[in-house]
């Protein structure tokens, strides 16, 4: 067993996924590091999560989603579950970086299947992708286009659509936002008129809500001719979504989004036209993977994950988890949600006061995340959730790591936490600290215990290392 | 107006709705079972949502839509519930509720003063680990679904354990987390949610009969969660994965099926009256659109079609044969009149 590949693999596993528990590490090093992430891309043919339907049984919230609640939970029962852990954190990338919130629509169903559509488009070909949220009911009534008329534009999405969600500003004009909101007239709701009297209402009356449908207005759909991006013709949305994944300004912009979810953080995105890649090197290999597979984002983050810029020790631990990342990764380890529970809504809010309530983003904008997912308070939350799920016993998870950890030895203790945790690494005050509470536990008690393995998963999980992928 | 399920049907007469709604007042909030008294009143178990520390409750109001108020709130104390799944009244019509979350029985007398709660979580005999269903037979012996125990156990009205049958399997008269449990003219009948059927005990456990098969077509089921017998011995099964009403001859032939055809209640109607924007808009909205363009999906074509049946999670005949199906999703009760 090479503990350098181990340590690759939990990285990658971290980056790529939620973590990996010890058991599984060791099987995956057996695969080698190749074959790891072909399983991670392969997730189509793997996929296997918790029952929808089970989670409907228990959770009235997730069955009908018609609330703000029950589609957070949902997703994270997917998350923790997942057999594809790929899939789920790439949905969670295209939420940051296509960011819709319950909030506008209170309707979490509704964000919920756009999540679903990012499951099974997000590591498709862009322009299917963009078409898809065009289309996509949250998407549109997020962004205004059930407002966006022939001859009255609105250029909330068509506007968006160009500066957070492909290019960037800096790379088209105004004219440019006008045409491309133009070409999306007519793309709106079903039954508009009923939908927004009751939301703006919040009416769940007589019946509860009902799922919010897309549709197209062929008549409200303005066919005149456009100019957009240098191209003259008439237009429709589809076309001005071609245009745009031509542009080498997609091309960097999708990287670099990239870049700053899967290695290293970037500044935050307005500030992208005015400060250059941290490693343009990478930025120009993802580049070129996007044109050589007509603009694939599977293609990309495969690119990503066997570059050396992606393996290299100095892209370890380098970035600050996402409250979904600590929580997900946590009870993944636990395994205490194997069946649907009360409890799962309690973790659905723990996250939110971590920073990241999951189908609300704060903005269109989406998270920050980096460094900013850590102040005094949201850190207090982290370190006692994570102290609080890993110090349970009664989780199947955590038993299991107890009954591997069979050593009398303070260092090997320590060591065998930091494996059973997914091969985390610290740094020395961190261990040394860790040590001195060991030290003092043998002298007091003269027996290394459950009691103490325990104390020492949790002082690792409430360490600064345990904070960062 | 095309669906995917044809929801026609030979064996019903719709009769009318009742429901709206509510997390105070009258109305439900994701109800999940109802029961009928002595004196045909309604009692609806409503769930209501983990986010809301209201509108977990019983609602008292009957089939003509008159109301008469809620009993029980959420809560750990006594004459409180976290997850109340199932609700049953003994001879003297004591309330019943079981709660999945707190693994106990929450007793309330015939005016819905809390009397007492029994039930313990574990697996022994006697424990509960996750109460979901209750019902009564004609001695007053309760009968729970211990469905994470994957077993029924019978116990008084006072929660002193008789026995138990079932154990987790797909064998005949085994179950795999079972969900609404009927005591009815001598029979015990379960909805045996993860094995797609419902399944026929005696009062001792005794396995007799077991009806349905796992797919959507006529006769088959999708994680049933409820049944009852009507005088004849025809079941009525809530076939709750495919959103629909199922009902078997007493020799498990398939009569007919249901979607739902809900029309606005009365507390609807009310409410709408009073709301007359909200009335005006929906008076044009496309409440039955086309949904022919998903496959296979009842639980999103419900999600479309506001008078299909969406979490049908009960289903109950009263003394006259009117059959009431709950809806959770739908926070109402579908009635309807059987012509067979």
């Amino acid at each position: 067993m090479s503990r350098e590949e181990i340590d690759l693999i939990a990285h990658l596993m971290r980056r790529a996924g939620f973590g990996a528990s010890w058991d599984e590490l060791k099987v995956l090093e057996e695969n080698g590091y190749d074959a790891t992430l072909a399983a991670l891309l392969d997730f189509p043919t793997v996929n296997v999560r918790m029952d929808e339907s089970l989670v409907r049984r228990y959770h009235t919230d997730s069955s009908a989603m018609m609330g703000p609640s029950g589609s957070p939970m949902s997703w994270l029962y997917g998350m923790v579950s997942t057999s594809a852990p790929l899939q789920e954190k790439m949905a969670l990338f295209w939420h940051g970086v296509f960011a819709t919130a319950t909030s506008k629509m209170q309707m979490g169903k509704t964000v919920f299947d756009q999540i679903k559509m990012f499951r099974q488009y997000g590591m498709g070909d862009f322009p299917t992708l963009l078409t898809r949220l065009s289309m996509n009911p949250a998407m549109v009534y997020w962004l205004d286009n059930h407002d966006n008329h022939k001859g009255a534009i609105n250029e909330n999405f068509g506007r968006e659509l160009l500066e957070l969600f492909s290019m960037g500003v800096g790379n088209y004009t105004e004219q440019d936002v006008k045409e491309s909101a133009r070409a999306f007239t007519g793309y709106t709701l079903q039954d508009l008129n009923y939908f927004v009297v009751r939301n703006e209402r919040c009416s769940i009356w007589p019946y509860g809500r009902t799922t919010l449908g897309f549709s197209y207005d062929d008549e409200d759909n303005d066919k005149g001719e456009k100019e957009f991006l240098g191209h003259c013709g008439n237009h429709n949305g589809e076309d001005i979504i071609k245009i745009i994944c031509q542009q080498p300004a997609t091309a960097r912009f999708i990287a670099r989004h990239l870049y700053n979810f899967f290695v290293a953080d970037e500044p935050l995105v307005p500030q992208w036209p005015y400060t250059p890649p941290k490693d343009p090197r990478a930025i120009d290999l993802l580049v070129d993977a996007y044109y050589e597979s007509d603009y694939n984002i599977g293609h990309m983050v495969s690119m990503l994950f066997s570059s050396q810029f992606f393996k290299s020790k100095e892209c370890w631990n380098s970035k600050v988890k996402s409250p979904a990342e600590l929580a997900v990764g946590v009870l993944r380890l636990t395994n205490e949600f194997s069946h649907p529970r009360r409890e799962m809504f309690d973790v659905s809010r723990q996250i939110a006061f971590m920073g990241q309530d999951l189908m609300n983003p704060p903005s269109v904008e989406g998270w920050h995340g980096g460094q900013d997912w850590i102040e005094s308070g949201t850190l207090m939350e982290r370190i006692n959730f994570a102290s609080e799920h890993i110090g349970n016993l009664d989780a199947p998870g955590v038993k299991t790591i107890i009954g591997a950890i069979n050593t009398n030895d303070p260092e090997q203790l320590i060591d065998s936490c930091l494996d059973h945790l997914g091969a985390i690494s610290i740094n020395e005050d961190t261990r040394a600290s860790i040590l001195r509470f060991v030290d003092k536990s043998n002298s007091d008690k003269r027996v290394l215990d459950e009691e103490l393995s325990l104390n020492v998963l949790r002082m690792i999980v409430s360490s600064q290392e345990f904070q960062r992928v | 107006m095309v669906s995917k399920i044809d929801s026609t049907t030979t064996g019903l007469t719709y009769s009318h709705t009742v429901g709206l709604a509510t997390m105070i007042g009258r109305g439900f909030y994701f109800p999940v079972d109802l029961a009928i008294t002595s004196e045909e009143n309604m009692l609806v178990l409503s769930r209501s949502l983990e986010i809301f520390a209201y509108g977990t409750r019983v609602t008292v109001c009957n089939a003509d839509s008159e109301f008469f108020g809620t009993f029980g709130n959420p809560g750990t104390e006594n004459g409180q519930f976290m997850w109340p799944s199932g609700i049953a009244l003994d001879s003297e019509d004591n309330v019943y509720v079981v709660d999945d979350h707190l693994h106990r029985v929450v007793v309330f007398g015939r005016d819905g003063e809390p009397l007492k709660t029994w039930g313990i979580k574990g697996n022994a005999q006697g424990e509960l680990y996750g109460p979901c269903s209750i019902a009564f037979d004609s001695s007053d012996n309760a009968y729970v679904s211990d469905h994470l125990n994957h077993r029924i156990q019978k116990f008084t009205r006072d929660g002193e354990f008789i026995l138990e049958f079932g154990r987790k399997g797909d064998l005949p008269g085994e179950l795999d987390l079972p969900w609404g449990v009927s005591a009815q003219h001598g029979s015990i009948w379960i909805a045996d949610w993860g094995n797609d059927r419902v399944q026929e005990f005696s009062e001792t456990g005794e396995f007799i009969k077991s009806i349905g098969t796992s797919g959507r077509r006529d006769g088959e089921m999708i994680q049933p969660s409820s049944v009852a017998v009507d005088t004849d011995g025809n079941v009525y099964v809530c076939d709750w994965g495919n959103e629909r009403l199922q009902i078997f001859d007493a020799n498990g032939n398939f009569i007919t099926k249901e979607r739902g055809r809900a029309t606005d209640s009365k507390w609807a109607k009310d409410y709408l009256e009073s709301n007359v924007e909200e009335a005006e808009a929906r008076k044009t909205a496309q409440l039955e659109p086309d949904v022919s363009w998903l496959v296979d999906d009842p639980h999103e074509e419900s999600s479309y079609v506001e008078k299909y049946f969406w979490g049908p999670t009960a289903v109950l005949l009263d003394k006259s044969g009117r059959i009431y199906v709950n809806e959770s999703n739908r926070h109402r009760i579908q009635i309807f009149n059987r012509n067979f």
